[in-house]
Parts: structure tokens; C-alpha cells; sequence
């Protein structure tokens, strides 16, 4: 596979005080693809998560986007140079905003003064929760977050994403407050996000839910990477010793 | 009936418009009926009820956006008169226009809604603590600056006399100030992205930061804001009255408070609107002026606020609960 990475992150290392919570860590994400991020608590998860959104700045270690060196130093550079956007637990909407407003948060489609244009944003959150990834339940974008089940906001926020074109998604444990119901939903966005060439990474400890959408799986043990292979390679025996193993 | 209730319950300022009109429907009915013993329906009284709104209006406004973000300014009511005092020694001591004297007024307030803010995001402690301390600090400087006499503020110009102390048959200027500076702050909330920021930042703060919000920033604008209107508001009470009394304005802060969390603000921040905020304001006027007809001693009134509070919070949440 010659292809180049979308996004690829080298000897990586972060530390906090005297805690290593990266250490020389390798990591990333081709074109197409959906990635497993695996591990117990406290392996490094959360924090690679968080240095790809750019949210946690590294101390050592060089990043590439389409096989180019660069620095990425905020959210906006993570969003705007490697097209990188990031679903959390408790997804990144506000409950006591409407679906509209949340579509739009940090990128409203403004005058240049600055004023809002609602009618526009109207028709767009429209077409957004009509078209791409379908949403059940939910008709108006005048609706409030709040009232929305726990999957429905998560689709909210992939749409979002899908959207704003981005090329690679992180979900970091997007289904532990969902249903079974609602989960299957949100891995089926994955797969689907996957044929429009939006590639995801996805952290989780349910590792069947892994299975049913990963193509490729990476553990993390206390900062490092352990173990990394295709689902062709591996099977659930494997990687679930893996992750237990410390 | 359940659309009805619906359509109120979408709305940030259902509850307090539902409580605003009944009690203006009861008033009105009683002014009719009862015209001569119960005037509230008379000019002279409408004429003062308007004229009392505007400097906790004023205020409100600015600490409801404030609260919108989750943050807390307790420092206006003393800040109010502090700012009064300086654009009233301005004026009265380096000679400079009234106008130019409230300018420089209104930018000490926004200056010290600046510190604030930024002792608040620099060493992560809650406003409520900084803004404690400020209130004290600016009730100190006062005294520091200017003594614990009273100051009288006059001025004599033809349209000084218009925009600060003039009227429109029973409107009273100052209520066009609240009014100009309510639609102001209307766009600004609702219909500027900046405003569509401060419900992000206050409704939850990391969702803002995941998507590229910078909230220091935005908590630091509206920081300022606060200390703005609270510094407009103390030069127009003072523009009003004639007077500033150094000891004045504490207790403000309290009531710019109350007078948020009865339009719908919620204390946690996300949630408020200018409307609210400003029919809050009325109702507590509304409520006042409504006792003083009745001829019921004062601490009825503070009894009445007290309720209501409870009350506006109660309705709030359980007009979003229901259905």
C-alpha cells in the first residue's frame, strides 16, 4: 500500500510532571479507513485523542498531514489544516441551544459585521439533518439539544461534521451512554461516513463493537503502543488479550 | 391548549412573559375598576414606575449576559457608584463635557469588567470569589477617591437636559436609555455570533473549546460588558436624581441578580434572554409599585421579591421539565 497517511503522527510524547502519559508513540490514519483505538483506562487513550484535536499540545514528536511535516497548535489549526473534527462521550453540543445553533457553534454564517444570518443557517441545518446521514425523530432544527435522546445528538454531531467536510473523525467512546439500539445507529454513521472518504478513529472498550466497524486495531498500554494489526491479521481472541494483558 | 403551552415553554422567556401579562391583567382590571383608590393606571404613577427601571435595568442587562456565560459579577452595585463618582468629578473637576465625562465613566467600568475577568481566567478561581473581593475593593475606593460625603451632580446644558433628564408625556429619558440599551444588547445576543459564543460557553464550556471557542475570551468580553453597564447605569441613576451617595449601589448587584433569575437566566448559565431580563426588571417594579398602591408596609415588598424568585425558578424549571 503505497497511499499516503492522512494524518500520521511520529515518536510522540507528552508528559505531565513526571507522569509519561505518551511515550514515542506512532500513530496513523490512511484514507478509508476505520481505526480502533483500544486499551484499559490510563494507557494514553484520551490524551492521543486529544494532541490529534489539538487540544493537547506534545513535547516531543513530528506530525504529517498528507506526508507533509506540520505543527498544529490549537483546535482551529487540528480542524482547519488536517480537516480533523472530534465526537466526545458526552458529544460537543449544547443542551440548552437549538439543533440550528449547535449545527453552527464557532461557525456561524454571518454579515460582516457578524450578525448572524438565521435564515440561511435554517435552510442549511435543514439540508443537514435531511440529507447525508439520516437522523430518525427528529423534524425541526428550531428544536432544542436537550430534548434529544442520547443518539440523536450523537448523529447531530457526526452530521455535523460531515457537513463541514472533514476527513477524519475521532469518537472518543461515542456509545457509552447509548442504548444497544442507538449504538448500532451510531456505528452504521461510521460505516457510512466511510464510502463519503471520511476516515474515523474510534476509542471504545467494547471490543465487539470494534470488530463490527475496525479495519484496523491499535492497543495502547501505559503510553505506548503494544500491538497493531488489520482485522484480516487478528481476531477478537487476540486483541482482547491484548488489552487486558498489562 | 398543549401547543399553546408548548410554544411557551420553547421560548427562554416563556415563563416570565406568561407571569408578566397575568399580573399586568389583574392590575389593569383592578385600575379600572377600583380607579379612585387604586391608581395604577394613573399617568402620575405610571410616570414613576417607569422612571425607577432603568439603572437596575440597565445594570441587569449586563450581569443576565454575564450569567449567560456562567459566570458571576457581584462587583457592579458598588462599581456603579464608583464610576458615577468619577464621571461626576470629571465633569465637575477637569471640566469636561458631560458626555465625554460618561464615556470616561463607562470605560473605567468596562476596565474593571477586564480585571475581573482576567484574575478570573488567569488563576482559575471562581468570578464569584474575585467579584466578592472587587465589591469591597470598589466600595473602599470610593471612599479612597472621593470621601463619604454625598456628591451633588449638576449640569447645564439645553440637550443634556433632554437626553438624561428629559420626557415623553409619562416616559422618562432614562427609560429610553434602558430601552436603546436592551435592543443593543438584543442583537448583540441573539443575533451576533458572539452572542450564539456566550450560550456555548455557558451551556458547556468544553463542547465550545472542542469545536474552536476560545472561552476565556468570550467570558472576558462579557466580563466586560457587565462592568460597562454597570458604569451606564450609575451615571444615568446619578444624571436622574441629581445626586450620588458614596454608600449607594451596594445591594444592587443582588437585585441585577434577582431581577436575571426571574426572567428565565439560569444560575448555572446557558439559558437567558434579554427579554427576560428585562420584563424580570419590570416585574420587580411592577410588584413594588403594586404594594405601594395597596398601602402595604415596606417589608412586604422584599417578602414579594423573595417569593417570586423562588417562584420564577420553580416555573422555569418545570415549564422545561413537563410534557
Amino acid at each position: 500500500m503505497n497511499q499516503v497517511n492522512l494524518y500520521e503522527a511520529k515518536n510522540i510524547t507528552k508528559r505531565y510532571g513526571n507522569l509519561v502519559a505518551l511515550d514515542c508513540v506512532d500513530f496513523h490514519i490512511a484514507p478509508n479507513e476505520v481505526v480502533g483505538l483500544l486499551g484499559d483506562n490510563g494507557a494514553g487513550k484520551s490524551t492521543l485523542i486529544k494532541m490529534m484535536s489539538g487540544v493537547v499540545d506534545p513535547n516531543e514528536g513530528n506530525i504529517f498531514v498528507d506526508g507533509k511535516e506540520t505543527k498544529i497548535k490549537n483546535r482551529k489549526e487540528s480542524e482547519e489544516i488536517a480537516g480533523i473534527e472530534t465526537i466526545y462521550q458526552n458529544s460537543a453540543l449544547c443542551d440548552d441551544m437549538t439543533i440550528m445553533r449547535n449545527i453552527f457553534m464557532g461557525r456561524e454564517i454571518t454579515n460582516s459585521l457578524g450578525f448572524m444570518d438565521h435564515k440561511k443557517m435554517e435552510e442549511v441545518s435543514t439540508e443537514v439533518l435531511t440529507s447525508g446521514v439520516e437522523i430518525a425523530g427528529i423534524d425541526s432544527p428550531q428544536k432544542e439539544i436537550g430534548a434529544l435522546s442520547g443518539g440523536q445528538k450523537q448523529a447531530v454531531a457526526i452530521a455535523r461534521a460531515v457537513y463541514f467536510k472533514r476527513k477524519i473523525l475521532l469518537l472518543d467512546e461515542p456509545t457509552s451512554a447509548l442504548s444497544v439500539r442507538e449504538t448500532e445507529k451510531v456505528l452504521s454513521y461510521v460505516t457510512d461516513l466511510k464510502k463519503e472518504n471520511v476516515s474515523s478513529v474510534i476509542v471504545t472498550h467494547n471490543l465487539y463493537h470494534a470488530f463490527q466497524v475496525c479495519d484496523r486495531f491499535v492497543v495502547m498500554s501505559h503510553g505506548k503502543v503494544v500491538f497493531e494489526k488489520t482485522k484480516a491479521e487478528t481476531n477478537i481472541e487476540e486483541v482482547t488479550e491484548q488489552v487486558i494483558k498489562v | 391548549m398543549k401547543n399553546f403551552i408548548d410554544n411557551i415553554r420553547s421560548k427562554p422567556a416563556g415563563g416570565i412573559i406568561l407571569l408578566f401579562v397575568s399580573i399586568q391583567i389583574v392590575a389593569i382590571i383592578g385600575g379600572l375598576m377600583f380607579a379612585d383608590s387604586f391608581r395604577y393606571l394613573n399617568p402620575a404613577n405610571i410616570a414613576v414606575l417607569l422612571k425607577s427601571m432603568a439603572p437596575l435595568g440597565i445594570m441587569a442587562i449586563g450581569v443576565g449576559i454575564l450569567m449567560i456565560t456562567g459566570e458571576f459579577d457581584l462587583s457592579v452595585g458598588t462599581l456603579y457608584t464608583f464610576c458615577a463618582i468619577v464621571t461626576a468629578t470629571m465633569v465637575k473637576e477637569y471640566s469636561l463635557s458631560p458626555y465625554l465625562a460618561m464615556l470616561v465613566g463607562i470605560i473605567v467600568g468596562i476596565l474593571a469588567g477586564l480585571v475581573h475577568g482576567n484574575i478570573v481566567n488567569k488563576f482559575a478561581i471562581p468570578s464569584f470569589i474575585v467579584t466578592l473581593g472587587a465589591m469591597l475593593l470598589w466600595k473602599g475606593s470610593t471612599l479612597l477617591y472621593h470621601g463619604a460625603k454625598s456628591l451633588r451632580y449638576k449640569y447645564e446644558s439645553e440637550s443634556y437636559e433632554v437626553l438624561l433628564k428629559g420626557d415623553v408625556g409619562v416616559i422618562d429619558a432614562s427609560f429610553f436609555w434602558f430601552i436603546a440599551v436592551g435592543i443593543i444588547f438584543y442583537f448583540l445576543l441573539h443575533h451576533h455570533k458572539i452572542g450564539n459564543h456566550f450560550y456555548a460557553v455557558g451551556g458547556n464550556a468544553e463542547a465550545a473549546t472542542a469545536i474552536g471557542i476560545n472561552p476565556k475570551r468570550v467570558k472576558l468580553i462579557a466580563f466586560a460588558i457587565a462592568g460597562g453597564c454597570a458604569a451606564l447605569s450609575g451615571v444615568v441613576a446619578m444624571s436622574r436624581v441629581g445626586s450620588v451617595q458614596p454608600g449607594g449601589g451596594l445591594g444592587l448587584e443582588l437585585e441585577a441578580i434577582a431581577a436575571c433569575v426571574i426572567g428565565g437566566c439560569a444560575l448555572m448559565g446557558g439559558r437567558g434572554s434579554i427579554i427576560g431580563i428585562m420584563l424580570g426588571t419590570a416585574l420587580i417594579y411592577t410588584i413594588q409599585d403594586l404594594l405601594l398602591l395597596l398601602r402595604a408596609p415596606g417589608f412586604y415588598f422584599d417578602m414579594f421579591v423573595g417569593s417570586l424568585i423562588i417562584i420564577a425558578a420553580i416555573t422555569n424549571v418545570a415549564l422545561r421539565k413537563r410534557l
